[in-house]
């Protein structure tokens, strides 16, 4: 029996683990993040491991279901992991981080954006992208600058992510702008066919439709949107981010189309060289590679300086102190979220995705 | 811009685009219960690899240097008979050997091939979404604030034809005729020397074909597909056959398209997120104060 | 070129139904007695070209999916496996893996006293377990302890009374919302909540049944299908009550006399003492009165009803106690996982449920455990290959329902029934 083997092994290396959704329709966002994970732990391991112990690193699939990701957790701990990377989903993150609370097991999320995961206090759980209410934030700030006079509608997919984005979006713009939106909303996401919604939208003639959801169903909603003759801009979040998004909606669809995301990868002069090792090993960087690398590095620069295979000792150690990465010196709050906000907003330019400078 | 008329309109245009297509699949639906009493739970995943094949065939034959209209027509016709295909195996291979088993037995049965199907397709095509490989206009016939996009209107053209195509097969051909006769009693039938066994085989075929054509203009419509919408499509066209009437051919046409517009006016005046519970509360409440539907009669229940 | 277990599956599948369909279309008294050299010269009378023509079709039927070479393998073995049909053996449905097949004949040869006792003896072997076995096979044999109890309720409906229930997820949601949210809102405790969820569950199912009585089989699927679906529609949307699509977290784990159950050890005791207590229930049920009427609505709706059988309030019975189970799981679930979202409670639950009591044998009290514990460690033995499980699934419903229709643990009416009158 697999699960039996376990007990014993314990003691020789230092388990870590990446989990997030390796099968399914994320399978490629879930290869990105172990893939930066195993960068990670193949160069602590060349240098002589942590605690003078080699690293094993495990992988788990939560298949993007809450459920798995929590029974995926008690199998971590179960094997004596006390450094977890993961998960993708928000509505993954936040049940199966209740199990590494109550375990003592550090976890950094790669890419779980949703308030919620570091808002409820516990002393173990780390992000080290953003959140979505600094995106919201960009995201408002941006319409605001951008586009003072727009008629702003809203919509969401029900989901733990996407709704939590287009509310935390909502907030901010209408208290930046001092004006409402024209229209709050929600699609299924299982549907394929919103031209409902968007007819009831087409009446009141936005001019900007911020969407909280994933790219295949903000494609469809471009398209469709089009196909109405709709001209509304769509903006959306970091879960658009993917070129997929411009093939569905159709290149000429979606031009013009916003998003926020974390700054382009590419421009990051310290992060060159950690690219190209990556490039070689596992070919193209997705957009988690690097944090999921980095989320590694510093867990396991926190466990080697705590001088312990101790959850607790570990997080204090994050907590104090700053880490240097690819994307600069990074710090963490009193919630275990990184200091600076890193969202800047992006654009579709010519069919393809192009971050806008700075305003 | 666009008053309260023009935007019902055209909510109840945009229903009677996707009413079409699910009246196609309910076509699928209706025979085959009406002849074997069975509810096809695999119906709705036949649709999807109608979807999927008409996607992968256009994407082999454009490869190839095929000219588009041609490649289109093509793709659409090959697709139609590989799934027809599709339709006359399962039939074969799951449904057949248990005539005259339990009743539940065949209804397993129909479940497990839709779980298999999309399995099937998840495994080899992948879990991320089949991109029709052509980007089809997206203009249409505009007035008075209301617009009927090119494949909008495109769907609602074949969608008659092949119902109209359907009826005349049904009620003027040799074959039709025996379809009639095998669902009013297939053992009466088969006596009075009906190939009952190739009546259903064909049943299957042109059920499921119809359902690969509604897949491929759906894939058009929408641009994309994945393994999961046969699930909800299916379920959908099933309360489209059973409003109409299940077993009764024009109650599906009626169905699909009634239950089309009313999603549409529900999504649209209520809210996108309760579409689906009005699409299952028709059905429960249908099945519940009028069993026989729309446009069925009452039959007493066969002992 | 890797022989990938996506080309066997489905190839196993086709080859072993080909081939079951060409032995039993040849089962005539002459083929069993034919030699060799007729048998290859009936072959080439009747089917030169039958297997050739097979191959070709799923050949071609796989192809676009596939791919060439995948589709060309498939083809490849189908036309072996139809060749090779024709010499092979006639198998007479699926038999019993032979060792179950023994051990269940240990079990019905024993004297009564041992018979009576060794249920017992099996749970304490069973608790036992827990001191030995390490905390993630315990984790893995609750959940199955939390499947064997949905399945045991929905086998009460679907089995014993014979109707199919499609939405059962429903009721199991149910009963997890129930504590979830009297445990958050109200400081409920477990043993308070256990009852509650069960009893508004079992609320549930008569709700459900009451209007859906009079529906045939196939349509009362459907209904209690499209019944699972709005339930778990309103779980996501009705956010004041349920907390939408975020679910509700920080759900207490069960508590005695405060001693708090927060090990995967003390998990599954308090599971299998669940189990243990609802096989009993159940056994007594299925021999009682109740039972055998259920089993006379299953057979003959209408003979049962002329002999005086009160079908409607069986029906509604049946509901209800089925859901009341569900209810229990999902308590239970809830206090385990401390947390609940609405999609742990989907169509792909209702199903996996129904798996289990098919393949353990609809009707069957131990086969509805059994079916629980094997699908729950299924994918802990399918290590590496557990994307195929789902597909396995499918194909396991169809053959079951074509070779085995009772299950692998037969309920003992089926049994009686298959030895008065033989199939044929």
């Amino acid at each position: 029996m697999a699960g039996m083997s376990a007990c014993g092994a314990a003691g020789r290396s230092v388990r870590v683990a990446v989990v997030g959704p390796m099968t399914g329709e994320q399978a490629k966002q879930g290869k990105d993040m172990a893939d930066g994970a195993r960068l990670a732990v193949a160069e602590w391991n060349a240098k002589g491991g942590v605690l003078g112990r080699p690293v094993e690193l495990l992988m788990g699939d939560d298949a993007q279901d809450p459920k798995q990701a929590n029974s995926l957790a008690n199998k971590m701990w179960t094997r004596g992991v006390v450094l977890v990377v993961g998960h993708y989903n928000s509505s993954c993150t936040i049940p199966a981080s209740e199990i590494y609370n109550l375990r003592h097991m550090v976890m950094i999320t790669p890419a779980s954006t949703n308030p919620k995961v570091t808002d409820r206090g516990y002393k173990t759980l780390f992000r080290i992208c953003g959140r979505d209410d600094q995106q919201g934030m960009v995201g408002a700030r941006y319409v605001v600058r951008a586009m003072p006079n727009a008629k702003v509608a809203v919509l969401h997919d029900k989901t733990t992510y996407g709704q939590g984005l287009a509310d935390e979006f909502l907030k901010n713009y209408e208290q930046m702008s001092s004006r409402k939106v024209v229209y709050y909303g929600a699609i299924v996401k299982e549907d394929q066919d919103y031209s409902a919604v968007l007819t009831s939208l087409k009446a009141l003639d936005p001019d900007l439709l911020y969407f909280g959801g994933l790219y295949p169903q903000a494609g469809l909603l471009v398209r469709q949107m089009r196909q109405l003759g709709l001209k509304a801009t769509l903006m959306a979040g970091d879960g658009t981010y993917d070129p997929e998004f411009i093939r569905i909606a159709g290149a000429n669809n979606a031009e013009g189309s916003l998003l926020t995301f974390m700054p382009d990868q590419e421009k990051i002069p310290g992060a060159q060289a950690v690219i190209s090792n990556y490039r070689k090993r596992f070919g193209e960087v997705g957009p988690y590679s690097l944090y999921s690398y980095e989320a590694m590095n510093i867990g396991l620069a926190a466990l080697s300086k705590a001088g312990a295979l101790d959850g607790l000792k570990a997080a204090a150690v994050i907590h104090a102190s700053s880490f240097d990465t690819v994307f600069g010196p990074i710090r963490f709050d009193a919630k275990g979220d990184v200091l600076e906000s890193p969202y800047v907003v992006w654009r579709v330019e010519s069919g393809r995705l192009v971050q806008i400078p700075r305003q | 811009m666009t008053g309260p008329g023009a935007q019902l309109l055209q909510q109840v245009i945009n229903g009677l685009a996707v009413g079409a297509v699910y009246a196609l699949i309910a076509l699928g639906y209706t025979m085959v219960y009406g002849i074997i009493e069975l509810i096809n739970f695999a119906h709705g995943e036949i649709y999807m690899m109608g979807a999927y094949a008409g996607i992968i065939i256009l994407s082999a034959l454009l490869a190839l240097g095929a000219p588009l209209g041609w490649a289109l027509i093509m793709a659409f016709l090959a697709s139609m008979l590989l799934t027809g295909l599709y339709g006359v195996a399962t039939e074969r291979l799951a449904y057949r050997p248990l005539r005259g088993a339990s009743r539940l037995a065949p209804l397993i049965s129909a479940l497990g091939m839709s779980i298999f199907f999309q399995q099937y397709v998840l495994l080899s095509q992948g879990a991320r979404d089949k991109i029709f490989p052509v980007e089809l206009s997206s203009g249409g016939f505009a007035a008075a604030g209301v617009k009927v996009s090119y494949i909008q209107a495109a769907i609602l053209l074949v969608a008659t034809i092949l119902m109209a195509g359907l009826t005349a097969f049904v009620q003027r051909t040799r074959m039709g005729r025996a379809m009639r006769a095998s669902a009013q009693d297939p053992c009466m039938a088969s006596l009075s020397g009906v190939p009952v066994n190739s009546v259903i085989a064909m049943t299957f075929f042109i059920g499921s074909a119809l359902a690969a054509v509604a897949g491929f203009m759906i894939a058009m419509y929408y641009g994309k597909v994945n393994y999961l919408v046969g699930y909800i499509a299916g379920l959908k066209a099933f309360v489209a056959a059973v409003l109409g009437g299940i077993g009764n051919i024009p109650g599906a046409m009626v169905g699909g398209l009634v239950l089309g517009v009313v999603e549409s006016l529900a999504a649209g005046y209520i809210g996108g997120e309760y579409k689906d519970v009005v699409a299952f509360g028709i059905l429960i409440a249908v099945l519940i104060a009028r069993p026989e539907g729309l446009m069925g009669t009452r039959l007493p229940e066969k002992v | 070129m890797q022989v990938h277990p996506f080309i066997l599956l489905p190839s196993y599948f086709i080859l072993g139904l080909l081939k079951a369909h060409s032995l039993l279309s040849n089962r005539s008294e002459g083929t069993k007695t034919m030699s060799m050299m007729g048998r290859l010269a009936a072959f080439a009378k009747d089917n030169r070209f039958a297997a050739p023509a097979s191959a070709l079709f799923f050949g071609l039927l796989a192809l676009p999916f596939m791919g060439l070479a995948r589709a060309s393998i498939l083809a490849l073995a189908v036309l072996i496996f139809r060749l090779a049909a024709i010499f092979g053996r006639v198998p007479q449905g699926l038999r019993l893996p032979h060792g179950l097949g023994r051990a269940k004949t240990f079990f019905a040869n024993l004297p009564p006293a041992a018979t009576s006792s060794a249920p017992l003896l099996l749970v304490a072997l069973l608790a036992g377990m827990a001191f030995i076995l390490d905390p993630y096979t315990l984790d893995v044999a609750t959940t199955a302890c939390i499947y064997a109890l949905l399945a045991l309720g929905l086998n009460i409906v679907v089995g014993m009374a014979g109707l199919l229930v499609l939405g059962f997820a429903a009721f199991y949601g149910v009963g997890a919302y129930a504590y979830a949210i009297l445990n958050t809102h109200y400081g409920l405790g477990f043993w308070t909540c256990l009852p509650i969820g069960g009893g508004l569950a079992a609320l549930f199912g008569l709700l459900l049944g009451l209007p859906t009585l009079r529906l045939r089989g196939d349509y009362l699927a459907i209904v209690t299908l499209g019944f699972g679906e709005i339930t778990r529609i309103t779980l996501n949307n009705w956010d004041s009550l349920t907390n939408g699509p975020n679910g509700i977290l920080g759900v207490a784990p069960p508590s005695l006399f405060g001693f708090s159950f927060d090990h995967p050890r003390h998990y599954f005791l308090l599971a299998l003492a669940l189990v243990s207590i609802s096989v009993f229930v159940l056994n007594r049920l299925d021999k009682s009165r109740i039972g055998r009427a259920w089993v006379a609505m299953r057979e003959d709706e209408t003979a049962a009803e002329a002999m005086g059988v009160p079908t409607l309030r069986l029906k509604l019975l049946a509901f209800s106690l089925a859901a009341f189970w569900g209810g229990v799981a999902g308590v239970f679930f809830a206090g385990k996982q401390l947390f609940v979202s609405p999609e742990s409670f989907n169509f792909l639950e209702s199903v996996m449920v129904l798996c289990m009591v098919v393949l353990g044998g609809m009707g069957s009290v131990p086969g509805a455990v059994l079916g629980a514990v094997l699908l729950s460690f299924l994918p802990e033995v399918l290590r590496g290959v557990e994307e195929y499980r789902l597909l396995a699934f499918g194909l396991a419903m169809v053959l079951m329902m074509r070779y085995r229709p009772s299950g692998i643990w037969p309920e003992a009416h089926r049994v009686l029934e298959s030895r008065e009158a033989p199939r044929g």
